[in-house]
């Protein structure tokens, strides 16, 4: 790990104004925060992550969970996962949340991460986690290894050429289909962002993951109010039965009424570069009967343009397995 | 169940002298059981150390350690509580879990100098071989270990899991001690020791 | 669930006993290597290099050593002199890795260590490492997982010595094939796992002059001594090595890598204690790993399903200097009753680390194999499984000519299949349902060898009334200092709690490497006789002490029962305590010796001496997801008398979750673009956590096995890995209908 200089603001007007100095807020920041550290220090000490300046928000007054005058939630930044997951609004009126959160990682890793945190978690993918090999993410031009080598793991949506990475996080999945917005306090002012434009494709610039600029650091996370009568599941496949990241996954907040769907919202994790909010697979079920062949439906036209890699092919049948038996699931809720 | 007790005192000789050379504590360290304040100062200058003040098992220690120093190298190379283990040092195993504020955490994950003023509980503190804690004294009942390298962890799991929310039957008990490996495969007797200590409370 | 008596009033020997090492392991109390702290005690970090096969050109450490608290970076030109280390007699010396490190400039895998950095603290050291910059000259690495075998002599050197390469030969297996009116003929392949130990491979190293003290993870504190006396020109008294407690090892701990000889080497450039720790990466890359192997077996039988031919050839992968040998045809001669057949073996030789003894080699990827091969028969001829295994239980080992000391095998099946319910099986495919979920049964046979290493043991009575027993042998978590003290308290009569156990230091008579399920096996006699050779001499001291009740006794007059010496006519109930008469002569203590030799590898023994078992598995299997889980086991063992049948059930339980790892989980890859073992973390290689674990009911038939030793025992380390990969994927198959013939089985296997 490379020596850093720490930082303890004391409100976040003056960690937004350290962090206003840094070059990039994406990959190579010379600057980061620094909240529950499950991300940072893990990338640190593989040297992907080497900033010269740490800020430590977790004494920053951003750790409440909040009604919303507009009926919703407001989630601090530093609000701890598991006491997320646990909090009885969010296990009554957005469960999909607790439930995604609760598939993640152990309970010790629950404790330290952050909502902020994980909003920037990190790829692992195991090429970009080595510095001894070549990355786009890391260093643009330098090639994708993992396109000819293992990629079992990663995504089949969302990729380019330069970048198979997929998104790791639980948390975001059930967020992009709760349609969350993330409040950034920056160098120029306050700013909302809306879930789907948080995270960028990687595209020819997989080293950019969010839309963030130097200094912005998230204050909180709104949720909208919650749609009454929702039924709500996350589902998570792997290969062991605990403590590993998804090979896919699904979010799925669903209405019914008089047998047919009438809203639909759902998000796949594993699978895709950013969380993977899939409008086709909603659209393709609003409307319809609430029935097998109907969710068989909405997850293909999920699928309809994943793209395999040599070892991850089976992840478009999975996800589309996935997808459907959540949607099995939440008529049962 | 077997109705011989565990050895209290125990009869494992690990007292190691030879010539001159003599297993020891960082200098400003021995006497480390005692409640008094201990300052270390002693041990390598290190470029760019920073003080900080961690209370740990109920003791403030002030200390000034390398800022990349995590709480779990803090923990074991610069206090020599070595109770707590390195299995990974990357979040994936479990086997450096302590509590931190009461909460379980991964040791390795985080730097010690973010808990400055924060109360640290490592497996010495739980309890000592001749005065064990209910926890620590099941799993010896259960054989709740072989090697006992992650038991350290496992226990300091298993104690913040009594606070946590966590449903009666053994399917919660092994998804949420899933953060802690044991390659040995002692999962069984780990959960029966939990399920030992949850019934009984 | 706990199946075997307790009765308290038995003796010490095989009864349900904690640990009495416990209290130590649960309050942090256990000082593993890496927990002790020596004055001036300075950390080591090693460089891996980042290619996996050429040679190092230039290493550019200007930078490294300028940095803050650096001490040094070695590297070959100032490590100073290592030497080989060549095999002794008996079963010393051994290394897998026999280059030491920096011998040369060639890098033939992914991660070998070409510098190494010291410094004050672990992270000035890890930032040094970091900064040391390699120049490559780069070739092409092998790491090519199709197998085919090298142009190898028909003997082949390996670790333990000469192989021949036609393995076992009975009858004519081809023919006999050829003929064969039913016939079965597959490929078997096992992936390269790596052992995974939680403690990570660690050694401080110590100098005082021109000894050396070394704290090591070891399963074989005695080897190591002797390998680190040659390694450094040194006499074996001036070298000790301390191993009091062990994270485990599964094998990849018994013989020493290259991180002992660089600490040490450090220690000694740089006159201090230097304390090394591997990452985890580093234990995916320089401290062994279980080969690949890549196994054909052709069952050759009549339709009533008796065997006629088996053959079994099979390839593995080694590293480029090494002769690690994966033994995968090591049981086939004597599993089964077959009067033709052919066990015969290949290697290929592929840039990756050496390759080592991982828990039950060679028979836990042969037996997946063999066991695999009886499955399919079965179903191909419609006969029960377990009543092939009975059709082919063989009267005698057929390999050697003789008969087994001790095989209940089919009672071993009998049992499991009772209790597991294996009669309500229906054999159609998906035909099993629970709760929506469908069923898959499998089951498996499996064995392990048994027999002794040599072992010297002392004994020592107390005037205190309390007794001390030490070997410099090794506690994995096997549960040895408790074997140990239940051993010394039967023969002495001293309570267990009042008996102390000193093991790991080879101060300590010579004990036997923790290895091949061997060392409790091996250390009962060398106990027994220390135990009788001090209570011999008590019984001297008794007739000899002025004032003493036995005084102008002979000692063959008195006999020494439940602690207490007296005279044979007058029985026990008169008995004098013998810590009453230490104190009469003014003796702190009496010491016994012993020694038993080995038994082990004969190649014309008397009897062949194995443990045997079996295991019967559910899987559930939800095709919507593909979710295949592990829902119950049941396994059998004819494992000998158990002496702590409490830690014997953990030790089959824990094998068995390795089992499933094996079977549905682990694997290493190495990566054809540099060579790297990809996965080389404990997130990316899957071994089974807690949730994975389903209840697994053990049950022992505990017939002693008088052949080994005085108390029956046989080892139960390994065995309980060996088959179970065989049983679940028959599991598999049963509940989804695919055959998978390489594991791990995957969701993708399964998404048909």
């Amino acid at each position: 790990m490379q020596t850093f200089e720490f930082i303890r603001p004391a409100d976040p007007a003056a960690a937004v104004a350290t962090a206003a100095q840094a070059k990039t807020a994406q990959q190579g920041a010379d600057v980061r925060f620094v909240a529950g550290g499950t991300t940072l220090l893990d990338l640190m000490k593989l040297n992907v992550e080497t900033p010269t300046r740490l800020i430590d928000v977790n004494r920053l007054p951003l750790d409440k969970v909040e009604a919303t005058p507009d009926g919703g939630l407001k989630i601090g930044a530093t609000v701890r996962n598991s006491d997320l997951a646990h909090h009885p609004t969010v296990q009554r009126d957005y469960s999909v949340l607790s439930q995604a959160i609760l598939n993640g990682a152990s309970a010790q890793l629950r404790n330290m991460a952050t909502t902020a945190g994980n909003l920037l978690q990190r790829t692992r993918c195991m090429y970009f986690r080595d510095t001894a090999m070549p990355c786009n993410k890391r260093e643009p031009g330098t090639g994708c290894p993992a396109i000819t080598g293992s990629n079992r793991m990663l995504a089949i949506l969302g990729a380019s050429e330069h970048c198979i990475a997929t998104n790791p996080s639980d948390m975001c999945v059930a967020m992009a289909a709760l349609e969350a917005t993330i409040h950034v306090q920056g160098a120029k002012g306050s700013r909302a962002i809306p879930m789907g434009d948080f995270h960028v494709l990687p595209g020819s610039t997989p080293n950019r993951e969010t839309v963030l600029q130097p200094g912005d650091l998230i204050t909180h996370v709104t949720l909208p109010p919650p749609i009454a009568g929702s039924k709500q599941i996350y589902l998570k496949l792997r290969d062991r039965a605990s403590y590993e990241f998804a090979l896919a996954s699904a979010a799925v907040v669903i209405t019914v009424a008089s047998g047919s769907v009438t809203k639909a919202r759902f998000a796949l994790g594993g699978v895709g570069t950013k969380p993977w909010r899939s409008p086709e697979a909603e659209a393709a079920l609003v409307g319809e009967p609430a029935n097998a062949a109907n969710f068989r439906k909405s997850a293909e036209a999920a699928m309809r343009h994943a793209k395999a890699q040599s070892e991850n092919g089976f992840k478009i049948e999975l996800a589309k397995r996935c997808l459907t038996h959540a949607l099995q699931m939440a008529m049962t809720a | 169940m077997s109705s011989s007790k565990w050895t209290r005192r125990d009869f494992l000789e690990t007292s190691l002298k030879t010539g001159a050379v003599v297993a020891a504590v960082p200098a400003a360290l021995q006497g480390q059981n005692s409640k008094e304040d201990a300052v270390a100062t002693a041990g390598p200058n290190i470029a760019g150390a920073v003080p900080i003040t961690l209370r740990i098992n109920g003791t403030d220690r002030q200390l000034r350690v390398d800022p990349r120093t995590t709480l779990l190298d803090c923990l074991r190379e610069t206090v020599a509580l070595t109770g707590t283990k390195k299995g990974c040092d990357h979040g994936q195993c479990g086997a450096c879990t302590v509590h931190v504020n009461g909460r379980r955490v991964n040791s390795c994950l985080s730097l010690a100098l973010m808990h400055d003023r924060e109360e640290i509980t490592t497996i010495e503190g739980l309890g000592a071989p001749d005065a064990l804690h209910p926890m620590q004294a099941a799993f010896v009942a259960r054989d709740g270990y072989q090697c006992g390298y992650c038991t350290s962890g496992q226990i300091m799991s298993a104690v913040a899991l009594l606070r946590e929310p966590c449903g009666p039957d053994d399917a919660a008990v092994k998804e949420l001690m899933s953060g802690n490996i044991c390659r040995c495969g002692a999962y069984a007797n780990i959960v029966a020791a939990i399920q030992q200590v949850r019934k009984s409370a | 669930m706990q199946t075997t008596q307790v009765t308290p009033d038995v003796s010490p020997v095989g009864r349900d006993t904690p640990r009495v090492d416990g209290s130590r392991k649960v309050s942090g109390r256990a000082q593993y290597t890496s927990d002790f702290y020596f004055p001036g005690m300075l950390y080591a970090v090693p460089v891996e290099a980042t290619i996996a096969n050429g040679r190092v050109v230039k290493l550019d450490t200007a930078a490294a050593e300028k940095m803050p608290g650096v001490r040094a970076i070695f590297h070959r030109e100032n490590i100073g002199k290592i030497f080989r280390s060549i095999p002794e007699r008996g079963f010393g010396g051994i290394c897998e890795e026999r280059r030491p490190p920096f011998e040369d400039d060639v890098v033939r895998y992914y991660g070998q260590y070409i510098a190494l950095a010291v410094a004050d603290t672990f992270e000035a050291a890890k930032a040094a490492a970091d900064a040391v910059r390699a120049t490559y000259a780069q070739e092409k690495p092998n790491v090519e997982t199709h197998l085919e075998g090298d142009d190898d002599p028909d003997v082949v050197l390996t670790t333990y010595g000469p192989r021949k390469r036609l393995q076992s030969q009975r009858g004519d297996a081809e023919s006999a094939f050829a003929t064969a009116p039913v016939k079965l003929d597959e490929m078997y392949v096992t992936p390269a796992e790596t052992h995974n130990p939680l403690e990570l491979h660690a050694t401080t190293a110590i100098w005082e002059g021109s000894t050396l003290m070394l704290y090591e993870s070891s399963q074989g504190v005695v080897n190591l001594r002797g390998v680190l006396a040659q390694m450094f020109g040194l006499p074996k008294e001036n070298v000790r090595v301390i191993a009091k407690f062990l994270g485990s090892g599964f094998g990849g701990k018994l013989y020493p890598w290259t991180n002992c000889a660089l600490a040490a080497a450090a220690a000694r450039q740089l006159g201090k204690p230097v304390k090394l720790v591997l990452s985890r990466k580093m234990m995916f890359q320089t401290v062994g790993h279980r080969p690949r192997t890549q196994q054909r077996v052709r069952l050759g039988a009549t339709p009533d399903g008796k065997l006629v031919s088996l053959q079994h050839d099979y390839l593995y992968q080694r590293s480029m200097l090494d002769n690690h040998h994966e033994d995968c045809g090591e049981a086939t001669g004597f599993q089964y009753s077959v009067p033709n057949l052919r066990v015969a073996f290949g290697r290929a030789k592929r840039n990756v680390g050496a390759g080592a003894d991982m828990r039950g080699p060679g028979r836990v990827p042969g037996l997946y194999a063999t066991e695999s091969a009886m499955n399919e028969l079965a179903d191909q001829l419609k006969i029960d499984p377990v009543k092939l295994r009975v059709i082919n239980e063989p009267k005698i080992d057929e390999s050697l000519g003789v008969p087994f000391s001790s095989r209940h095998l089919l009672e071993c099946f009998e049992l499991g299949a009772e209790k597991f319910g294996w009669s309500s099986r229906s054999p159609e495919v998906g035909s099993m349902k629970r709760n929506g979920l469908t069923l898959g049964w499998g089951m498996a046979g499996c064995s392990w060898v048994a027999g002794r290493f040599s072992a010297a043991a002392s004994v020592q009575l107390r005037d205190d009334g309390t007794a001390r027993v030490a070997s410099a042998t090794q506690d994995i978590g096997t549960g040895m200092y408790t074997v140990l003290a239940q051993l010394a308290s039967q023969k002495t009569g001293v309570p267990l709690e009042k008996v102390e156990v000193a093991l790991g230091d080879t101060v300590l008579p010579e004990g036997p490497l923790s290895g091949g399920s061997l060392a409790t096996e091996s250390v009962v006699p060398a106990v027994f006789a220390a135990a009788d050779d001090a209570i011999a001499s008590l019984l001297t001291i008794a007739t000899m002490t002025p004032g003493s009740p036995f005084e102008n006794r002979r000692p063959t007059d008195l006999a020494f029962e439940g602690g207490r010496v007296f005279v044979r006519a007058d029985g026990p109930d008169k008995g004098v305590p013998f810590d009453n008469l230490l104190r009469r002569a003014n003796l702190r203590i009496v010491t016994g010796s012993g020694k038993s030799e080995a038994a082990f590898g004969n190649p014309k023994p008397k009897y062949s001496t194995h443990s045997f078992g079996c295991y019967f598995v559910e899987v559930t299997w939800q095709p919507e997801i593909a979710r295949l889980r592990v829902s119950r086991v049941v396994s059998v063992m004819d494992a000998g008398r158990i002496i702590n049948p409490l830690a014997g059930r953990n030790q089959i339980q824990g094998a068995v979750v390795m089992g499933i790892g094996m079977a549905l989980l682990e694997h290493t890859t190495y990566d054809p673009q540099n060579g790297a073992p990809i996965n080389s973390n404990l997130a990316d290689y899957v071994v089974a956590v807690n949730a994975d674990a389903p209840p697994i009911e053990v049950h022992f038939l505990d017939y002693p096995d008088k052949e080994i030793n005085e108390v029956g025992a046989r080892g139960i380390g390994e065995i309980g890995l060996t088959g179970i990969a065989a049983a679940i994927t028959a599991a598999v198959h049963h509940a989804t209908g695919v055959r998978v013939r390489e594991l791990p089985v995957k969701i993708e296997n399964l998404l048909v």
